[in-house]
């Protein structure tokens, strides 16, 4: 009942005071702004960790080759360690019961063409596991069949994208396509994945609507590696439980650095910790705008609460005739704390408007994911609400404590 | 007994110096009484309004309002006792200036919860009994002194108080606009209103049942009846000679 009243009389002393008002909430729009921003941003970059998990498996590891130069390369060279190979897959395949498939990935730079039509995404060899690793299936026709892996069949599975360059509206199935000199048989299609542009990311992400699956055994007899016998430049392996992907990860890495020899050619990703690693590359911009954000809502609370103790002044001889008229301590206390609440709760809602047209200019601007959640935005407004109360607590007593008859005097 | 002041004293503390704003008093008015209280400036008139109107405590001394010890009661039941028992009316009106003049009539209706259409209604109905009805979405400070006092008036007589309790009512209006609030108030206490007053025009005592005397933070004498009648007939008297 008096709430209402005062959230009348509240606005109604805001809006008799436009400017100042306005001038008040600055420093509150902008710390709310910041807040916005930086959870946006944030938001941006786990959704797009999740989209990569999403993509690469939750039960994943995946094993990418790592380049070596200068000495290190000499070491390996000495060694005899040949990078990332197909039978490393078989190792662990062999080593590790709780895997349920292991798929090598060989890229290999060769024109693909139907007629005079190219293709522009890459050949990969692989193995029939591939499909289940990743979660991606044969629409039409079927994937690579182990079958295929081991007699070195000449035969590709193509991916949507690569189908419509290829072929265009055409069925491809039977069809036969050249890679560099050789000819495969088409024997399937891919099923059409959305993937999300990634940026900033730890893998990078390709669009695999474009690939185009042959078995790594035929691959490796027509076009072997140049310098390296193995040439494979990732494996995919799938753990059968999630829970132990990480224990496993570790034991991956002891199998492969004793079959190297020692040498480590090669780095471990599980995607499940993208979202860590995503996080902690954020971290630095969190920091900054976590300080620019806690700055200003100081800046912007001792703002208001300086704005609120100017107007308990002014309005001494009103609090005084309040008193008189039967209002409590109480209530005159509640009546300022919902003037300030309001005014900072005002900034609040401009600042959330500030920071999502700021989020925007981030995504345009520095090209980083960004994303204005519902989440978000309930957490600035009540960090600006909070704001309000914890600094108009002490004018509101101010107020609230003043002798009626003091105040009364007042002129 | 409806106010029972005993032997209150009050003392402000100014800096390292005392001021003994009331040295003793005791005064008891009944239901339905009229009294005027009159003194030079400085005597303590105002302090002992604040106190009868609970904003103010006394120092020493006991205060009893309608059988009600006041001195126990804590904030929130003394603001309920201002709200509901007590009305003020100040000599410069004290209306909210952010507020029309309807709001400010509300006000302590506010404070009581009373919802708003019937607030509204009241505080139309109070307007009307004091002729401003048609200055109810006015801002204060578009009225004239006695319109605005009037307004105070319907403020007080809104929440339908046992008392109220005037301090130098027409000590900003001229003569004629004062009488006029002389009568609102005459008329309140036939209807049975008890009405404490302060005033330092003897004159504007006629229509009180009795007269308090203060000087120094004391009551001098108290005059009622016929003696009252006489005193205030001889001021006139007085003063009527130099104007005629
Ligand atoms: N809040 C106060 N603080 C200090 N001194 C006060 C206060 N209120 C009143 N006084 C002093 O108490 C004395 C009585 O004041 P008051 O009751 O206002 O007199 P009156 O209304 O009769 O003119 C004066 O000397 C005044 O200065
Ligand atoms: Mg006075």
């Amino acid at each position: 009942m008096q709430q209402s009243e005062h959230l009348r009389i509240g606005v109604r002393s805001i809006l008799a005071h436009k400017l100042r008002s306005l001038l008040t909430t600055l420093g509150i729009i902008f710390g709310v702004a910041a807040v916005v921003s930086m959870l946006s941003i944030a938001d941006g970059a786990r959704r797009e960790a999740v989209e990569q998990i999403r993509l690469l498996g939750t039960n994943n590891i995946r094993i990418n080759h790592v380049e070596l130069t200068g000495d290190l390369k000499e070491l390996a060279d000495a060694k005899g360690s040949s990078g990332l190979t197909h039978s490393d897959g078989s190792v662990l395949m062999r080593n590790l019961p709780n895997l349920t498939g292991v798929a090598p990935l060989r890229f290999v730079d060769e024109p693909v063409l139907f007629g005079n039509r190219e293709a522009t995404g890459r050949v990969v060899g692989t193995t029939a596991d591939y499909s289940r690793v990743t979660d991606f299936k044969a629409a039409r026709g079927r994937f690579i069949s182990p079958l295929d892996v081991r007699e070195g069949k000449r035969v590709a599975v193509i991916g949507a994208a690569a189908k419509a360059e290829l072929f265009g509206y055409r069925n491809p199935i039977g069809r036969k396509i050249r890679i560099g000199d050789a000819w495969f048989t088409v024997v399937g299609l891919m099923e059409s994945k959305t993937i999300r542009e990634a940026r900033a990311s730890v893998i990078q992400l390709r669009d695999i609507n474009t690939d185009i699956y042959t078995p790594i055994t035929a691959v490796n007899s027509r076009f072997p590696a140049p310098d390296r016998k193995g040439g494979v430049s990732e494996i995919a392996v799938q753990v059968s439980d999630a829970n132990q992907v990480e224990t496993t990860s570790g034991i991956v890495k002891r199998i492969l650095t004793r079959a190297h020899n020692g040498i480590e050619d090669f780095e471990i990703v599980v995607p499940a910790e993208l979202l860590a690693q995503a996080q902690s590359t954020q971290r630095v911009f969190n920091v900054v705008m976590g300080a620019i954000a806690g700055i200003s809502l100081l800046v912007g609370g001792i703002g208001i609460m300086n704005i609120m103790l100017t107007t308990v002044t002014e309005r001494t001889k009103e609090i005084g005739v309040r008193r008189a008229l039967g209002a409590t301590e109480d209530s005159i206390m509640r009546q300022f704390l919902v003037e300030t609440v309001l005014i900072s709760v005002a900034g609040g809602l401009a600042g959330i408007v500030v920071g999502a047209v700021m989020a925007r200019a981030i995504n345009v601007f520095a090209g980083w994911e960004t994303v204005i959640s519902m989440y978000s935005a309930t957490i600035a407004f009540g960090i600006s609400g909070l704001v309000g109360v914890l600094f108009g607590l002490y004018p509101a007593r101010r107020a609230a404590q003043m002798d009626p008859i003091t105040a009364l005097r007042f002129e | 007994m409806l106010i029972e002041v005993q032997d209150i004293t009050k003392t402000y503390i100014m800096g390292d110096s005392e001021v003994h704003a009331l040295r003793g008093v005791s005064l008891g008015v009944e239901h339905g009484e009229y009294v005027a209280v009159m003194g030079p400036s400085g005597s303590g008139k105002s302090t002992l309004m604040h106190l009868i109107g609970c904003l103010d405590r006394p120092s020493t001394g006991h205060y009893t309002l309608d059988g009600t010890p006041v001195e126990d009661l804590d904030d929130v039941a003394l603001s309920a006792l201002r709200n509901r028992k007590i009305s003020f009316v100040f000599q410069s009106f004290n209306l909210i200036s952010q507020l029309s003049v309807a709001e400010n009539v509300e006000v302590p209706l506010i404070y009581r919860g009373t919802p708003r259409e019937e607030r509204e209604q009241l505080a139309a109905q109070k307007l009307a009994s004091v002729g401003l009805a048609h200055r109810r979405n006015h801002r204060p400070n578009e009225l004239s002194g006695g319109e605005c006092q009037r307004v105070a008036i319907a403020r007080a007589l809104v929440s339908d108080p046992d008392i109220v309790l005037a301090d130098e009512p027409t000590g900003n209006l001229d003569t004629k606009t004062g009488e006029e609030v002389m009568a609102i108030l005459a008329e309140l206490n036939d209807s049975g209103t008890t009405i404490v007053m302060v005033t330092h025009d003897i004159v504007k005592a006629k229509h009180a049942k009795r007269l308090v005397q203060m000087s120094d933070g004391k009551i001098d004498r108290q005059l009622v009846g016929e003696e009252k009648d006489r005193i205030i007939n001889q001021f006139e008297a007085m003063t009527a000679v130099p104007a005629a």
